[in-house]
């Protein structure tokens, strides 16, 4: 039985080993940059691996930022952001794709349009909004303001309109109501889509950088994307350093991605529950 | 004894608790936002911890705004909504004071202990706005024209006696490119520039070109003119006999730091870095020229947006302070922008610096014959359409004449609004 | 019996009632946020577009349809919406039929699976700070990787960014490759959604792995597609960061100048908030009339089936 599952497919294996290597070349080409001397960076014909494995980089990028305290808010912000948005999404995606109520329609309508109006226009006014509400220089206006609720809801939809309305009627018939219904049937069937999303979100919010740079002057707030761009000047960049404050930026979304990995893989039975 | 403990602790306590906010009582508060990072970014932030060090009277809160983009983003948002920096460290500072008719630096800079004679003339343009000044220049710098040592070397040209005009230039660069590929590169070129318009201005300048016509302080563009044209032309020789390459300034910088392009000019803010960088060869030659001598000033500025009568009063001290001889040119020295004072030049400290390294000289000299035009709304549009005209004409796609003409003309169609 | 049927209707009653306030009550909170951070905004940018607003001076005056006029009249504009109709064209067919062709090559039960999802996520989770730096140097055309390929091939070498006619190419080429994880990632989910069960039973009815795909994991596929499809869209109008980083100046002769880096431009770089303004309500129209061409479309497919 097993040697059927993992059946040998030639091209396959070739494709994917090919499109990976491409896929993966930065990554390791980043990597590999963040332990490069800045002749290193330079050099001609160009370098591939560093004179030298030094941690001077790393080194460097605490010496000049307060790296701990970035990261620090850079979790707390984007973490918090994940949830909320998860947890107002969900509910939404759940009444207007499994519920009938009064301008059900209306609501996505007006909620794709959302999509279409680039941050870019919207930033200058938000930040008016924001500071009216006298949230600026806090978590609630740096966290609050950069919801994008939209984006996961109508995710969250495509992915809940594929579970069968039979479940909802049978958990409705043994007496569940609607509240019940979306935490014991829609949450555990969802979870893949519920996984993705979050990464998406939480993946959004970490490199965010425009609206916590507005909202925030006090430097205890800053987050870390702000923190990057400490060390790039105006004039002249240590790309080095850089590389060296983005391997190590990148290693918590790493971590997500991998314990998120987990919920692609295991395929959900719906058919179980129905029958 | 254990009472006597709790009571200490208590105490102290209160101690700690009420000594900010006795503190506040009689301290101002400024906040300063500044506009640049990496070198720049620590030793401007070492002043300002210095300086709240020691005066007790006021309390700095300061903090890195971005970069000049997004700072200007920043403040023009603050600025609506009331929540702006006492103190900027930014570009196109005068737009944000002068603009908006607030002209307090002016009324401020013939204090005696100032000295603002002392200032290069030349800087003090770069700070105003309809003529009157708004600022106080800071991170000046100039567009510098710097070589590859090696490539020099390999094509046995002597730097001693750098070429004067842009003629002679362009005989150095052809002989460096045949001559000096020191990598064996097949891309390998003679000249390049990283910002376009800064040099083209500068250009415009030797040349006796203005760059913009003031009249009454409404400003109209000035560069469609015959000596624009015989710049613009000469610009072309340079991509035409294959000596720069075509629209890859963007690129410029990284193909003279691997050996792959012989002069390039960039701004004097890299010298201090590279100063640093034993590896690399680089030295420096005073900026080539037609008629004369003259090159564009750009960098940052500190500007005053305090509202409050004492904070004002307290914001000009602390400029006041950043601006002394000593901190200033401690700070060029630093970061490679220069120094803005005459005697900032003389200080022993400064003429150690170009001792060991003669960029630093060439980029101090260069502050003799700086030049600047006044700041305007549209200067970030004038900048964008010189880059798209010189774009097009090192494409071929028009002819300078036509390029500069069309220009120009929609640099005056957005003046007019 | 009638009074059976009476007490089902008032069941039936009562459940509809209960459907309609758990549904208004649950997406209450969703829709707060929409007022606030979107709906807000926007009327303030409606507001701003009527008005000379500008980035520097303090000047809010009401100059009414002028700056629509304007943004409608300049050719930069035009350049830039068939700029961005050219790159959201290829990007969507290119990156769609890509990543759903490597989600399924993905979803078999292979050696080294785990890996291969890795390896095409990462480029998502590479910042563009880095990424930008690396294919800066992919398209450099003396020295880049690129072009030493072409010539060994025995092509002529290719300036990528730096001319006008693949400029374009190479911004799309980028864009497809730190986007390709994110779609992959949706059409993997999607599929893995899909019963097992169900491609089992078409498999005992004979069906071949072509048959199973196009018959049943397409058309159990098509909310997770036309969710990508529309978002692809939406992205692709509001696309910025890529062409930012990579070509400063909107590239040679502006060929990548896009609709959102024109409305940047106008708003920060040239200051008028009021014109940039203008500029992002008419794209707004934009999208939406694609987006209303992409649901006819989606409604066609889903009524041939």
């Amino acid at each position: 039985m097993k040697k059927t599952l993992k059946k040998k497919y030639p091209f396959t294996m070739l494709f994917l080993c090919f499109s990976s290597l491409l896929m993966i070349f930065p990554f390791i080409w980043m990597i590999l940059s963040a332990f490069k001397t800045s002749s290193d960076v330079y050099a001609y014909p160009p370098k591939w691996i560093p004179s030298s494995f030094k941690w001077d980089n790393f080194a460097e990028v605490f010496k000049k930022i307060p790296f701990f305290r970035f990261y620090l808010n850079s979790i707390l912000v984007s973490v918090t952001q994940t949830f909320l948005q998860i947890l107002i999404s969900a509910m939404g995606a759940f009444a207007l794709t499994k519920l009938e109520f009064p301008g059900r329609k209306k609501i996505v309508t007006f909620m794709q349009s959302s999509l279409f109006v680039p941050e870019v226009v919207t930033i200058i006014p938000m930040f008016l909004i924001v500071s009216w509400a006298g949230l600026i220089d806090t978590y609630g206006g740096l966290i609050l303001p950069e919801l994008s609720c939209a984006f996961t809801t109508m995710l969250l939809m495509s992915f809940f309109e594929t579970i069968p309305n039979d479940l909802i009627d049978a958990a409705k018939i043994d007496g569940c109501g609607y509240y019940r219904v979306f935490t014991h049937v829609m949450i555990p069937n969802a979870r893949t889509a519920l996984g993705t999303s979050s990464l998406f979100a939480f993946l959004t919010h970490w490199r965010s950088y425009m609206w916590p740079l507005l909202a925030t002057n006090n430097v205890n707030l800053r987050t870390l994307p702000i923190g990057l761009k400490y060390l790039v000047q105006e004039t002249s960049t240590e790309y080095q350093v850089l590389m060296a404050a983005s391997v190590m930026a990148i290693v918590p979304v790493l971590i997500v991605y991998l314990l998120m990995e987990k919920e692609f893989v295991q395929s959900i039975t719906l058919t179980g529950l129905k029958s | 004894m254990k009472r006597n403990v709790v009571f200490t602790i208590a105490v102290l306590a209160l101690c700690v608790i009420a000594m900010p906010a006795m503190a506040a009582g009689s301290e101002t508060k400024l906040t300063v936002w500044y506009a640049v990072s990496g070198d720049s970014g620590e030793a401007f932030k070492a002043m300002l911890e210095k300086y709240d060090a020691a005066n007790d009277d006021v309390s700095l809160q300061y903090s890195y705004s971005g970069n000049y983009g997004d700072t200007a983003t920043k403040v023009s948002a603050a600025l609506v909504s009331n929540t702006a920096p006492d103190v900027a460290l930014m570009a196109a500072g005068p737009l944000y004071t002068g603009a908006r008719n607030d002209f307090f630096i002016e009324s401020k800079i013939n204090d005696s202990d100032f000295n603002k004679n002392d200032i290069f003339p030349g800087v003090w343009e770069y700070a105003e706005y309809n003529g009157r000044i708004c600022a106080v220049p800071y991170g000046i710098s100039t567009p510098v024209l710097f070589y590859n040592k090696a490539i020099m070397e390999k094509a046995g040209i002597n730097m001693k006696n750098p070429p004067k005009t842009w003629d002679e230039f362009f005989k150095v660069a052809e002989a460096a490119q045949t001559k000096g590929n020191i990598t064996g590169a097949s891309d390998f070129w003679g000249f390049d520039v990283t910002d376009v318009a800064w040099l083209y201005k500068s250009m415009l300048s030797q040349n006796g070109n203005t760059v913009i016509k003031v009249k009454n302080n409404n400003v109209s563009p000035a560069f469609d003119d015959e000596k624009s044209v015989e710049v613009a032309t000469f610009w072309k020789k340079l991509v035409d006999a294959k000596l720069m390459p075509v629209g890859q300034h963007s690129n410029a910088e990284k193909k003279f730091l691997s050996g792959n392009l012989a002069f390039l000019v960039a701004s004097s803010a890299r010298i201090a870095r590279w100063a640093k960088d034993p590896s690399l060869k680089v030295g420096a030659i005073p900026m080539p020229y037609f008629k004369k001598p003259s090159v564009a000033l750009g960098g940052n500025v500190l500007i005053i947006l305090a509202k409050d009568q004492k904070v004002k009063e307290e914001a000009w001290k602390l400029v006041k302070y950043l601006a002394r001889a000593e901190n200033q040119t401690g700070y060029a020295l630093k970061t490679g922008y220069l120094p803005i004072r005459k005697s900032g030049i003389a200080l022993p400290e400064a003429k150690e610096t170009i001792e060991k390294n003669e960029m630093f000289g060439v980029a101090f000299d260069q502050l003799d014959y700086a030049w600047s035009y006044w700041h305007f709304e549209q200067m970030g549009t004038m900048d964008q359409i010189l880059v798209q005209v010189i774009d097009s004409i090192e494409r071929n796609t028009m002819s300078p004449k036509d390029a500069l003409q069309k220009g120009a003309a929609e640099l005056q169609a957005e003046i007019d609004g | 019996m009638k009074a059976e049927g009476r007490n089902r209707k008032a069941k039936k009653y009562s459940m509809a009632k209960d459907q309609k306030r758990a549904g208004m009550v649950m997406v209450t909170p969703l829709v707060l946020t929409l007022l606030c951070l979107f709906l807000l905004p926007v009327v303030l940018v409606v507001i701003m577009s009527f008005t000379n607003w500008s980035m520097t001076t303090p000047t809010r005056n009401f100059v009414g349809l002028k700056n629509f006029k304007f943004v409608l009249n300049d050719p930069r504009f035009w350049k830039a919406f068939w700029n961005t109709l050219y790159y959201a064209g290829s990007k969507l067919v290119l990156e769609t039929g890509l990543a759903l062709f490597i989600a399924v090559l993905l979803d078999k039960k292979i050696h080294f699976r785990k890996f291969f999802r890795v390896a095409h996520f990462a480029p998502v989770v590479v910042p563009i700070t880095a990424s930008s730096l690396i294919w800066l140097w992919f398209y450099d055309p003396g020295i880049g990787p690129l072009n030493q390929v072409l010539t060994a091939l025995g092509l002529p070498p290719s300036q990528w960014l730096y001319n006008q006619n693949t400029s374009m190419a190479s911004i799309i080429l980028f864009s497809i490759w730190r986007g390709l994880g994110y779609n992959i990632i949706l059409f993997l989910a999607g599929l893995q959604s899909i019963p097992e069960s169900y491609l089992e039973a078409a498999r005992i009815d004979g069906a071949n792995e072509r048959q199973v795909f196009f018959k049943i994991k397409m058309p159990l596929l098509s909310p997770v597609t036309s969710f990508v499809v529309m978002m692809g869209i939406i992205n692709a109008f509001k696309a910025f960061t890529e062409v930012d980083v990579m070509t400063p100046n909107h590239g040679p002769l502006e060929s990548t100048l896009l609709i959102v880096s024109y409305i940047y431009d106008q708003s920060f770089t040239r200051g008028k908030m009021g014109r940039g303004a203008a500029a992002s309500l008419i794209l707004f129209l934009i999208i939406f009339l694609f987006t209303l061409i992409q649901k006819a479309f989606g409604r066609k497919r889903v009524s041939y089936d």
